[in-house]
């Protein structure tokens, strides 16, 4: 099967450990939301898939088409190529550069770079907009057109796995709602597996098919929408610290 | 006469204009889009000089050296980032001071590497045209300086379509603002920044030979060179590739207006006056992005 497993992950920052033993995993085609209020762990644990932040204990492994990779040892820049996009917080566009120009740098790494007119074409008919505005500057565009634009970039690596990290953050709630709907869509026409971390939860866990919670760097629950109902309060209070499992 | 001193002093500054946009253009890739402050381009473009001198001792053309010499200026340009990154990039110290401390470092070796290798005396080449002027009317255009004054915009409009329209271009362009979004993009931005330094690297050995076509090199000839290369740069706007040609030429038809009507003493004082009046007016430079 494949699947991104992360075993008993411990991370951190020098001394300061922010992730402890934390085990998940995210299958082929399914949205798994992680959830968590700020400084919990979440964009660590994101940034520390794609090699960012260097892992101090545990696994990371890409099992796909019977290859396991072991992304702790790569480079972000091999882990991308690898399969695994990051829509990175705070989006991370190159702002002098163009709409299609932040495409075509992504679309040209090694991995992608035999489909990039295929996949522009996609973002392109994706994302109507995007192809409106091309040739404008990427710092030029509005909060929600970034989030879009970068979304659409992670596409251009012809990802097996997209993570994407707090896409709410800073954008007004009518313009998360499409930001999310477009995550939706791509999941549901394209049956991309998506990670995505987000702290608005009821939103995120509508969208997923699984979650888990990360408090202070733990896991503390994982839940499965096939085999239990949410109880939203419950969540909240488990998300706010208030019990530990 | 007036009117021919004016005109022959417009037409000298255009090309020695058009020159020092050469010299400075890879400082252009180095420092206005890498924002490594490579004091040391300067000495790089003397090394090339003294290669086109020695192919031209075997008879070679300048121009035809310093295409050959296109490919290990590169590579050399590859080393010395390479070099520059182990040194600080990776140990997270890269910064201004340690950049300009290391080049100025680098620019004293390779002029003694010069002084040991082939002494004080000045080395020069020969090609047929030197000597000769094409004369249009009033105006008197010498070989020696419209030979190497034609290289700068070749080499500028090469490098700017480069930039615009190659994939690598484009990641080039992006490294200096986010070294991140080119990781997240799946391009490694080391690779990036190596091969960008290369290619300022190779721009070195054309101005190389057009330094030299224009007159005798002695090892300490960059020296010269080093305020004026950063005042291009500076002045067109950092990371603007065409900016450079039009900034050479601005100030090289000034230093010559000044030479021809004041006194040659003034010239070099002329390239940082109007950086710093352009500066107070338009801090982003001449064709400079505000950021």
């Amino acid at each position: 099967m494949n699947r991104l497993v992360i075993e008993n992950l411990n991370a951190g920052y020098g001394s300061v450990a922010v992730l402890h033993d934390v085990c998940m995993e995210v299958r082929e085609s399914e949205f798994v939301a992680l959830l968590g209020t700020n400084g919990n762990g979440k964009s660590t644990l994101l940034n520390t898939i794609l090699g960012f932040v260097r892992p101090q204990g545990g696994r990371i492994l890409l099992d796909w088409d019977g290859q396991t990779i072991d992304l702790a040892r790569l480079q972000p820049h091999e882990i991308v190529n690898a399969g695994v996009a990051l829509v990175p917080e705070g989006r991370r566009l190159v702002p002098n550069l163009t709409v299609e120009e932040n495409l075509i740098l992504a679309g040209s790494c090694p991995r992608a770079k035999d489909q990039i007119s295929r996949n522009l074409d996609f973002c392109y008919t994706t994302f109507p907009l995007l192809k409106e505005r091309r040739a404008q500057q990427a710092s030029t565009m509005s909060g929600g057109q970034q989030q879009l634009l970068a979304i659409a970039r992670a596409l251009m690596t012809s990802p097996r796995i997209m993570l994407i990290d707090e896409p709410s953050v800073g954008l007004a709630p009518i313009v998360v709602g499409q930001v999310f709907e477009a995550v939706r869509e791509l999941q549901t026409t394209q049956k991309l597996t998506i990670l995505m971390a987000e702290q608005s939860f009821f939103q995120a866990v509508d969208l997923a098919s699984r979650a888990y919670v990360l408090s202070h760097g733990h896991i503390i629950r994982a839940i499965d929408r096939a085999v239990e109902q949410i109880d939203p309060e419950d969540l909240r209070a488990a998300m706010m610290g208030l019990e530990h499992s | 006469m007036f009117a021919d001193q004016f005109i022959n002093a417009i037409g000298t500054g255009v090309m020695l204009g058009s020159i020092y946009a050469a010299l400075a253009l890879g400082l252009a890739v180095t420092f206005g889009l890498l924002h490594i402050p490579n004091i040391a381009h300067p000495a790089f473009v003397i090394a090339g000089a003294y290669v086109v001198a020695m192919g031209n001792s075997y008879g070679l053309d300048p121009l035809l050296v310093a295409l050959l010499a296109l490919a290990p200026f590169y590579v050399a340009g590859l080393g010395f980032y390479e070099f520059y990154a182990r040194v600080f990039e990776r140990r997270g110290s890269a910064d201004t001071m340690n950049a300009l401390t290391l080049f100025f470092g680098v620019s004293l070796v390779l002029e003694t590497l010069l002084l040991m290798r082939f002494g004080t005396n000045q080395q020069s080449v020969s090609v047929g045209y030197v000597g000769q002027s094409l004369t249009i009317g009033l105006l008197s255009l010498p070989y020696r300086l419209l030979v190497p004054a034609l290289l700068a915009p070749v080499m500028v409009a090469a490098l700017w379509l480069y930039l615009r329209h190659t994939h690598t271009g484009i990641a080039v362009r992006a490294v200096a603002h986010d070294e991140r979004a080119l990781s997240v993009s799946g391009i490694d931005p080391r690779w990036i920044k190596r091969h960008a330094f290369g290619i300022a690297a190779a721009t070195a050995v054309v101005a190389g030979a057009a330094l030299i076509i224009i007159g005798p090199v002695d090892p300490f000839g960059g020296r010269l060179q080093i305020g004026r290369a950063f005042a291009v740069v500076v002045l067109a706007g950092m990371g603007s590739i065409p900016g450079t040609i039009a900034a050479g030429i601005l100030i090289g038809v000034s230093e010559a207006l000044v030479s021809a009507f004041a006194s040659p003493s003034w010239a070099p004082a002329v390239a940082f006056s109007i950086l710093l009046a352009t500066l107070a007016l338009r801090p982003q430079g001449l064709f400079g992005a505000r950021r």
